[in-house]
Order: C-alpha cells, then structure tokens, then sequence
C-alpha cells in the first residue's frame, strides 16, 4: 500500500529528486512550497508523513512543525527534517524540537527511500528487498 | 575698644592659643588652633586636651610638662600633637599658669606653633643634599612628601610632569597634584600611610591620575616608598610615572583585538552561512547523479556510467571540502560543539580501519591493524577522534604505492602525562624534512604530492591537528622521504 506524504521544500531540484526517489518507489506526493502553504495542506489531506525542508519561505520547518503539533486532529502525524544543517549537533538540536527524524542532506539516494519509510506504519512500506 | 582688641589678637594670632581650665577643660580655642588641629573651636571648647590633641605614646610627656609649668609657672617645650583627620603634628609650644589671688589654679593658657613643615623641610634639604643627584638622574618623576601632606623635596622630572617650577612644587600640598575627585580619599589614604608606612610598588594601586598646573590630567602609575627621618617625622618618597602613552597603547591594543574577534566572528558566520548555501545544490546533482547509476530511469552505456561515476566523485570530493572548511570555520570562531565520552579506541580503529581497507586493496596495499590485549579508553568526542583517524589512515593509503599501512593503538606516557597514542606507519614516498613544517598549513599540497591520485582537499591535515587540538592532544610526524611516514594522534588520558 503506498503512502500519502507531503514534501514542504521550495528548492525545484531537490522537490524534483525527493518527488522522483519517492513516486518511483510507489508513493502518492503532495508539495508545499512555503510554510503556510504545508500547514494548509496538512490540515486539508490529512498525509501519512511530512518531509519539512527546515529553511522555507513564510513560515520556517521550525513554525510547521508547532503548527500542526497545535492541531488535535494531525496528532501522530510524523514530521520528518531534511536538511542542509547537517554538521555536528544538528541533529540533536532538530530531534530536540520535536521532529521524528532528521534526514541530511545532501541525500544519499541509495537510502533514502529505506531512511523515509522507516517513519510509516510497516503496512504503508514498499517493501523492496 | 580696647577689649575687642585684645579678643581679636587672640582670635587672629598665627600660632595656635589654647585656654584650659584648672580641671583640664579647654575654654578658649582660637583660629589658627581650628586650623592646626582641625576641630573648631565649638568641637574643643569643654573637652580635656588629653582626648582632643595629645597622642597615646605622650601623655605622660603631656602631664609632666603640665607639672613642670604649674611648678614654675611657665615652660617651653617641642611636642608632638595629633589633629582631628590623624595627622602628627610637631609644635613648639610655651604653656604658662595663671592664679588667682587666692593663689589657686585659674587657666593655663598654651601658644603651640606648627613647626612640622619646617621640620619635614630640614629633613628633606638633608636628604636632598645627599641624594639630590640620584634624584635628578631618576626617569620617574619623584616627591617626598611630610605626613602633613606637603611636598618637601622634588625632582626637575616631577616639576616637568606637572607643570610647576620645582620651587613651586617644594611645600606645595601632594592632594594639589590630583584631580579635585580624588583629593579627599587621598589626604585619608596619605593619613592611612604614615600610620602604617609599607613599600607599595608601582601598579599596584587602582586607575590614577594626575593634575597638571593647567588643569589638564594625564594618567600615572606611583610607586610609594617610606623615608624614615631623624627630626619630622616620617617621609614618604613617590615615584610618578606619565603612563598616557602606555594607556593608549593598551587601548588601542584592545580595540584591535576586540576588533578582530568581531571579524572572525563574522567570518565565522559567513562560512557556516556559504557551507549551507553550498551544499543545497549540490543536494541535486548527488541525488540525481545518484539516481542515474541506480539505473531508476533506465539503462546507461559503460560511457555514460563511467562518467556519471566521476561526476558523482567530484561532488563528493567539493562535499567534503565544504564539511571540512565549515568545521574550520566552527574551530576558529570557537563554536565546534565537542561531546566527550568514553570512547574504546581499537573499536573505533578497527571501524576506521575496515572502511579503508577496500582502498588499499584495490591500490595493492597491506592494512594491518596492532592493538593492545589491554582495552584503552579515552573520553572525547567521537565524531572528531573518528575524522582524525580516518584522514591520517586515507593519506597514508594515498601516499604510498608498495607495502603496507600498520596502525598501531599504544599507551605511552609524555611530560608526565598518559596517554594514548594512535600511529599511522606507511611506506610510502615520504616528506622530505623541509616539508614538514608545511605540513599542516591549509592547501599546501607538497611538491612530491603532485600528481597523486590522491582526492585530498588539502584541509584535512590542518583540519586534523585542530581537532586535535581540540580534544586536547596533537599530530606529531616522523618522516624519511622514499621509506615512508608516521603520524601519531596523540591524546592525553584524562
């Protein structure tokens, strides 16, 4: 069964690369390119995971992520960091926030499917052995 | 008329005239005794002399003298007084007793003279004759000055210092030299001295200034040394040093640094800001060159691989120069961010050691690894222990083309301290000993590296001994050009 997940990112080529490693491995996207744009999205198709770019326009990851934390009916929606902040500390610093996982980039393309679905129920899982 | 006459020479005369009654008590006090002694005549009048002006050590002195005035009526003698703020005072005093006509004890009425000054200054011509020269060949500017505050002997340095003629400066009150914010505390302090005179050495004292005779200030730094004298009493020599120009230097020294710490900072900041800015794009051309070879959208030629592959090898090289300069920038700007724990070092050498071993393979070369049976443990930040080993490991592997790599785990023991100690023995092309010093510099790839198929950024050795640096330890380096290299991580065990 594929998955429903929303990429908030407003750079066109790394959309491009995320939509295509995750489309080809079966699942459904949805984009926002700003930060109101994903907390209306969110709210309006109800995904199964956002991926949040930390550094968007009008509202920052950060500012996603305490919006739709604030929303009862998106609890236990997972919100996922892709990053260009990647250097020591980074990590534990976004983890800190409230984020269920970081992913850096640049991304490593062999894994990066492997590394999202890790975030979804094993149902929604492409399973590629 | 002829009353108020008489009340006024009282009232005026220039030397102290004291009344005291039969019982001690003071009944008279005139002006110029207000101004020796510093209690007006409403705080004297009905106090005894003894609480008012006589030190301890000459109470007795006092009252023999008292006696000796009652026994013959009058007598003349030197004393020493003290005045309300602290200050000794040496007077010449004739006290004389007078009855009435029943013969009893009426008043005794006392002249005291202030001869201190004249006293310091006999001192001070003494000293002065005998140490004028000296005084004259000092750099510094130098004053004795009487525990009553007055320049007794000064130096053409002093004068020139403050502006006066040196005959100016001789009597001049010391507080006169000072600007008006300091004089009270000062006269309190000078007080303070002379009742426990003690070497005080220049700078050790706070903030100080000077008070030209034009009313300008100029910074000083004194130094205070005691003069005991035969006659006056104490003497207190200061050496007055102009430091206006020190002052600037210090300054001007601390803006620039200040300076320059703002300017790394900002660089600082513009590094991690460009590392960032860097490593968007290159998201993309590694994603999707990534997705390319994974064949995703189809098939590739061997052509098309082959070159994708150094695309894709190129980017990772540019990647990591943009991790190793922002880590750079982290150091410098002092905001790396270094966890410390306990760390086993043959499992991290080992790790380091399987993930290179493909390299040297493929070069043709031995990896070997040599630890103790012991376990050796050190508490550093993982991350950078693991980047400083794998940088030394991947040199060696690059800069060697017959034989072998041994990494080698020790325990040692330099200047007292133990240690552990990672060494990194290749048997490769060597660094000639000019060469060394170069060694850690940023980008200065050696002459014998050229042409070496080796991907450095030319970072990772000066990146590494500031990690190094960092986790408390350093890189030390043994090398014979043509027989190969070692380079030691050395880590205190703390």
């Amino acid at each position: 069964m594929a998955a429903r997940i929303l990429i908030v990112e407003d750079n066109k080529a790394n959309l491009a690369l995320v939509e295509y490693l995750l489309t080809t491995a079966g699942h459904q996207t949805l984009v926002a390119t700003d930060g109101v744009e994903a907390v209306r999205l969110a709210r309006q198709t109800q995904p199964d995971l956002v991926l949040c770019d930390l550094q968007v326009p009008v509202l920052d990851g950060y500012e996603v992520l305490e919006q739709l934390r604030g929303d009862p009916e998106l609890s236990g929606l997972p919100v996922v960091a892709v990053t260009a902040f990647s250097m020591r500390g980074d990590r534990a610093y976004v983890l800190e926030a409230g984020f269920e996982g970081y992913i850096p980039k640049p991304i490593e393309p062999e894994k990066f499917v492997e590394q999202v679905e890790a975030y979804l129920r094993p149902e929604l899982r492409s399973r590629r052995e | 008329m002829t009353a108020d006459l008489g009340r006024l020479l009282f009232e005026e005369w220039p030397e102290a005239i004291i009344a005291t009654a039969a019982d001690g008590r003071t009944l008279f006090w005139n002006r110029a005794a207000e101004s020796i002694f510093g209690y007006t005549s409403a705080e004297a009048v009905n106090r005894l002399l003894r609480d008012l002006i006589v030190p301890e050590d000459r109470i007795h002195e006092e009252a023999r003298i008292l006696a000796e005035t009652l026994a013959s009526g009058q007598s003349t003698h030197e004393s020493i007084r003290r005045a309300k703020n602290g200050s000794l005072i040496h007077v010449d005093a004739t006290k004389k007793a007078i009855r009435g006509p029943d013969g009893a004890l009426s008043v005794v009425i006392s002249t005291e003279k202030d001869v201190t000054h004249l006293k310091v200054l006999r001192d001070a011509r003494l000293l002065g004759a005998r140490f004028g020269d000296l005084l004259e060949s000092m750099p510094d500017g130098i004053v004795m000055v009487g525990s009553n505050g007055r320049i007794a002997l000064a130096n053409s340095r002093a004068a020139q210092l403050f502006g006066y003629d040196r005959e100016e400066l001789r009597t001049l009150q010391i507080e006169k030299l000072l600007p008006q914010r300091y004089r009270e505390t000062h006269a309190g302090h000078r007080t303070g001295f002379f009742a426990q005179p003690h070497v005080r050495e220049m700078g050790a004292g706070l903030e100080l200034y000077g008070l030209r005779k034009d009313g300008s200030e100029f910074a000083v730094s004194i130094s205070l040394s005691p003069l005991p004298a035969a006659e006056g009493g104490a003497l207190v020599l200061a050496a007055i040093r102009d430091i206006t120009e020190r002052k600037q230097f210090e300054r001007a020294l601390e803006e620039k640094r200040a300076e320059l710490k703002r300017a790394n900072q900002a660089k600082g900041r513009f590094l991690a800001a460009m590392s960032h800015q860097l490593r968007t794009p290159l998201n993309a051309v590694l994603g999707f060159t990534g997705t390319l070879l994974m064949k995703l959208p189809g098939p590739l030629t061997r052509d098309q691989e082959k070159q994708l592959k150094m695309v894709q090898s190129g980017a990772r090289h540019l990647l990591s120069l943009i991790d190793d300069l922002l880590d750079l920038a982290k150091i410098e700007a002092g905001t790396i961010e270094l966890r410390a724990e306990p760390t086993l070092c043959a499992e991290l050498v080992e790790d380091v050691a399987g993930s290179l071993r493909p390299l040297a393979k493929g070069r043709g070369l031995t990896l070997e690894v040599l630890t103790p049976d012991e376990e050796l443990s050190v508490r550093v930040d993982q991350r950078a222990l693991r980047q400083i080993v794998l940088n030394l490991v991947n040199n060696a592997v690059n800069f060697t083309d017959h034989g072998g790599i041994r990494i080698h785990l020790t325990r040692g023991l330099r200047a007292g301290t133990p240690t552990v100690e990672i060494s990194v023995a290749d048997t490769g092309i060597g660094i000639a000993a000019e060469d060394l010093g170069k060694l850690f510099t940023a980008f200065s790839r050696l002459d014998a590296a050229r042409g070496r198929p080796s991907e450095g950024t030319g970072l990772g050795l000066h990146l590494s001994q500031k990690l190094a640096e960092a986790l408390g330890g350093r890189i030390l380096v043994l090398s014979e050009p043509g027989k190969g290299s070692t380079f030691t991580l050395v880590l205190p065990q703390a």
